[in-house]
């Protein structure tokens, strides 16, 4: 660090910055002298002056302690059983009826019109809604019980089959969405607006990182995704520090964007320059007082140790033949889903919290069953992998995996209904999705639709509950973590959610 | 007794505060009385006619207000008559003693009677019972009494110790009425005519109808109530009190539904009672959960965790100030054995605090494992890709709240398949990439239910 220059307070030419700097309202002067004497109460309560004494092993210490310090808001409420969780975000709306949520009476009533009194008067989409007839569409595929927990799977998970036994379906999800934007909106951050925070951030934010050296809350989309847009609110912070947004990793040589040294650089003064930037920073940190100044500090160290961090970990030579023929062929592609189903139990095993995978491409309108089928292919062997996967190594017992979309589809026909082929509209008042590893029962199916997959009949689980749950297995009580914003305080549950026991070993 | 009009209803509820003025002036004038008597200050006694005065037109008050409250039915018969009789002759007597002070009614014949002190002191007894009465009625008969010293105490029902001792009324039923309704529906204060305070009255209901239907949910008006949404102007309990949580609701409907609101039937005894067993056991804190688990121990300094943390150990709080921890020596942190040894020895600082402890790829050797026996609260160890044997998971048998025991890619073989039921708590082991083979497994797995062996893919 240079020391031949003295920095004073900054100041500046312009007027109204100018004003801020004068400031010194009742809230920092509180903040200031409140956090000092804490400060120098909790000095004295650790019983040591080492704390005060100069020197580098000293610092590092106080350094240590305050990073160890930041996140511990109370956290963890109870003792979690979930350390890591991998979300495979199915983008689109997996049609429940060809996939999990079997429905043998349907055969019979091909074509038939579906009765106004399953429908309950329902509002449906522009898209279907204007049709004169709403014909029953049985799924053509087979359907098979597997395991020991005789779970029914569809044909066109052949590989899910054989890991039913460890995964806990949940078939009477719920959702206040019938469009995708707002649906997975408010799957990922409890909101159908943008502008909350995801559940990755939420949990980066409750509980901090168990890697300094990786983000907290990292994204991994499916190269070449057709269907409905993904966006970056979606992994967003909302209104948390900003640390605490899903860092993308894409596909390709550089995972993550702008990490890599500029050409004729090496990188060897980089240190130098970043802890001659913070010093700045906190000076101005000093004058303004925004959080935000530390957020992007805390970014600029981040960034600084992805550089040697990602290219580690993202190099997946290293893995055997045999486990890239479990996860299936496209897993030497850089950037399919099952290249990331790799790449994310690589993340796990680094210690990242939070692995959100998106895999586009199940909004099925029309040619469902080639639809249903050609995702399946792309997603079943690389999905049951990463189950086995993790579990060999002893890591489903601490990680939780979760598998569903935004919403399910409809029972009746969009468009067209001949022998072989369908479409399907988006349905929000039931669908499947599963979880599976730690602290759900493995082999466990709950709740129940009615014969037409269309209304649930037993055991509903609302969005919000699924986030109550998942906030439980990770020791956190969805009641308790809040961020005050805008004079109120928030939720992900916002004022909803019921923690699920049921689903709960 | 419906057709009170609520205005009366209104205004019957000013009684609690009407009542309170004549208690103070009455006392005054008692005061007064005395005090002039003692310091033989006349003056002083100018003063007590107005306060009698005062007394009666605001005990006249009370009265009728009580009256109007009487009818909304809500109060008990015997009790009430009392309060109501003594509140009338109280009322009375302030009269006289008003009409005595102002020499309006003389004691001619009684010379040396003196009559002023004599109605005052009759009126402070009259208004103490009268309130006494008023007191039972708002509060319950045991109100004043309850944590009075030398009084026989109710007799406890000692919390059960086991699922099989659990009677399902006396033990949940009844606490969690007696915590969330009781207060309003007791034998002396018996809101909309409902009382919880025994069998017969539970069973007997309220104005509106049953409470409590043996066996139909659908008819048992005390689910409704709880049940419906806390916006409806019939939900119980009330605005202001807590409502009963979900897990009660489910518990209180299983008893009237399943046990057919049996009073004496233990849980155990009940037909489908595992349905029911995970909610009560959680609702007794009998099911040794994940809390209760939780070892007790002292705080740790936060230097040494520092210190810890600068050494290469990730370290976790797994429950905020519960002190154990969730330890993680990231994989090849150690480059030798040596330098594991040396991470070891600081670890073992905070030895009883650990709960969970991963040491994947980090040299750990077979003498390493007698060091961690002595982690008294391990409860997860994963000890995958080090040089560990057979020898070493011996030494590992005494750790007996171990419960998961990773050792994937070790150099155990399946001469460890017999140690791992000697430990008292363990339920999975993994095995992936040792010498253990699918046949070794499965023979295990015939014989033995625990734990459970995980070998994962071939390669």
């Amino acid at each position: 660090m240079c020391n031949n220059h003295e920095h004073k307070k900054l100041t500046s030419n312009n007027r109204d910055l100018q004003e801020i700097e004068k400031q010194l309202d009742r809230r920092h002067f509180l903040k200031k002298t409140s956090l000092g004497l804490g400060a120098i109460a909790l000095g004295s309560l650790l019983g040591t002056e080492k704390l005060w004494a100069a020197g580098s092993q000293e610092q590092t210490t106080e350094k240590i302690l305050a990073a160890y310090n930041k996140n511990r808001l109370g956290l963890p409420h109870h003792l979690p059983k979930a350390k890591r969780i991998i979300y495979l975000f199915q983008s689109g709306g997996p049609s429940q009826m060809d996939l999990f949520d079997y429905k043998p009476k349907l055969t019979d009533m091909f074509g038939k019109e579906l009765p106004d009194s399953i429908i309950g008067g329902q509002r449906l989409t522009g898209m279907s809604g204007a049709q004169s007839t709403l014909p029953i569409a049985p799924s053509t595929f087979k359907f098979k019980q597997y395991g020991k927990s005789r779970a029914w799977v569809s044909e066109v998970m052949p590989h899910l089959s054989e890991v039913v036994d460890d995964l806990c379906f949940i078939k009477g999800m719920q959702t206040d969405q019938i469009n995708h934007t707002p649906a997975i909106t408010f799957m990922q951050t409890g909101h159908q607006l943008p502008g909350r925070p995801a559940i990755g951030s939420w949990l980066s934010y409750g509980l901090g990182s168990d890697n300094e050296n990786l983000p907290t809350f990292i994204t991994l989309v499916s190269k070449n995704g057709k269907g409905q847009p993904l966006k970056a609110s979606l992994w967003g912070n909302g209104f948390l520090p900003t640390e605490h947004q899903g860092v993308q990793f894409r596909s390709g040589k550089d995972p993550v964007l702008y990490l890599t040294d500029p050409e004729n650089y090496d990188g060897h003064d980089r240190r130098h320059m970043l802890d001659y930037l913070s010093h700045l920073n906190d000076l101005q940190t000093d004058t303004y007082g925004d959080p935000e100044i530390q957020a992007r500090m805390a970014q600029y160290e981040m960034a600084f140790k992805m550089q040697t961090s990602v290219p580690e970990v993202t190099d997946i030579k290293d893995e055997p033949e045999h486990i890239f023929d479990m996860y299936g062929k496209d897993s030497r592609d850089p950037g399919t889903y099952a290249a990331n189903c790799l790449m994310a139990r690589k993340l796990l095993e680094k210690g990242v919290k939070f692995v959100q995978l998106y895999h586009q491409g199940w909004d099925q309108h029309n040619y469902c069953p080639g639809g249903v089928k050609s995702q399946s292919k792309k997603t079943d062997q690389a999905t049951a992998a990463l189950i086995k996967d993790l579990k060999q190594r002893g890591m489903l017992e601490d990680t939780l995996v979760v598998w569903g979309g935004e919403f399910g589809r409809t029972v009746y026909s969009q468009g067209q209904l001949t022998a072989n082929n369908y479409g399907r509209d988006h349905h929000p008042k039931a669908f499947t999705m599963w979880m599976a590893g730690a602290g759900v029962k493995p082999g466990f199916s709950y709740g129940e639709t009615d014969d037409f997959s269309y209304n649930v009949t037993k055991d509903p689980v609302h969005v919000h509950d699924f986030h109550a749950t998942l906030m439980h297995l990770f020791g956190v009580d969805h009641e308790k973590l809040t961020f005050k914003h805008q004079g109120r305080r928030y939720r992900l549950t916002d004022v909803h959610g019921h923690v699920v026991k049921d689903l709960l070993t | 007794m419906n057709e009170v009009p609520d205005f009366v209803l209104f205004l019957g509820r000013f009684h609690p505060l009407v009542v309170h003025l004549p208690i103070g002036f009455l006392t005054f004038a008692f005061l007064l009385e005395i005090f002039s008597k003692w310091k033989n200050n006349k003056e002083l006694r100018s003063a007590i006619p107005y306060a009698l005065f005062f007394s009666f037109v605001t005990a006249a008050k009370a009265c009728t207000l009580g009256y109007m409250l009487s009818l909304s039915g809500e109060y008990d018969g015997e009790m009430l008559d009392g309060h109501f009789w003594f509140g009338i002759a109280t009322t009375v007597a302030t009269l006289f003693a008003w009409l005595i002070s102002i020499d309006k009614i003389k004691f001619i014949q009684l010379k040396s009677f003196k009559s002023n002190i004599a109605s005052l002191t009759l009126l402070v007894a009259l208004i103490s019972i009268t309130g006494h009465y008023g007191g039972n009625l708002t509060h319950g008969s045991d109100y004043l009494t309850k944590y009075a010293p030398f009084t026989d105490k109710p007799v406890k029902i000692l919390p059960p110790k086991t699922m099989e001792e659990v009677a399902y009324f006396d033990h949940i039923v009844n606490p969690i009425l007696q915590d969330k309704c009781a207060s309003c529906h007791n034998a002396s204060k018996k809101k909309g005519g409902l009382s919880f305070e025994n069998q017969e009255m539970i069973l007997k209901g309220g104005k509106k109808g049953l409470a409590v239907v043996a066996g139909d949910l659908s008819k048992s008006d005390l689910i409704h109530r709880v049940s419906l949404s806390d916006h409806d102007e019939d939900f119980m309990p009330p605005e202001g009190k807590t409502p009963l949580t979900e897990e009660e609701i489910k518990l209180i409907s299983y008893w009237i539904e399943s046990a057919k609101a049996d009073f004496t039937t233990k849980l155990m005894a009940i037909e489908n009672h595992s349905k029911i067993l995970p909610i009560a056991a959680s609702y007794l804190k009998l099911d040794g959960s994940a809390e209760a688990a939780l070892p007790k121990v002292a705080a740790v300094d936060s230097l040494v965790i520092a210190d810890l943390i600068n050494a290469g150990f990730a370290i976790r709080e797994l429950v905020f100030d519960a002190h154990i921890y969730d330890v993680v020596l990231p994989t090849q942190t150690a480059s030798t054995n040596e330098e594991f040894t040396t991470l070891l020895k600081k670890l073992e600082k905070i030895k009883d605090h650990v709960f969970w402890l991963e040491l994947e790829d980090n040299f750990v050797t077979d003498e390493n494992l007698q060091t961690l026996t002595t982690f008294s609260n391990l409860t997860k160890l994963k000890l995958a890709k080090n040089p560990i044997s057979d020898a070493g998971i011996t030494s590992l048998e005494k750790m007996v709240k171990l419960e998961s025991l990773n050792l994937y890619e070790t150099k155990i073989t399946a001469s460890s398949l017999d140690s791992f039921l000697k430990f008292k708590k363990l339920k999975s082991v993994y095995l992936w990439k040792t010498s253990i083979t699918k046949e070794e497994l499965t023979n295990f797995e015939t014989t033995n239910e625990l734990p459970k062996l995980y070998l994962g893919m071939k390669k």
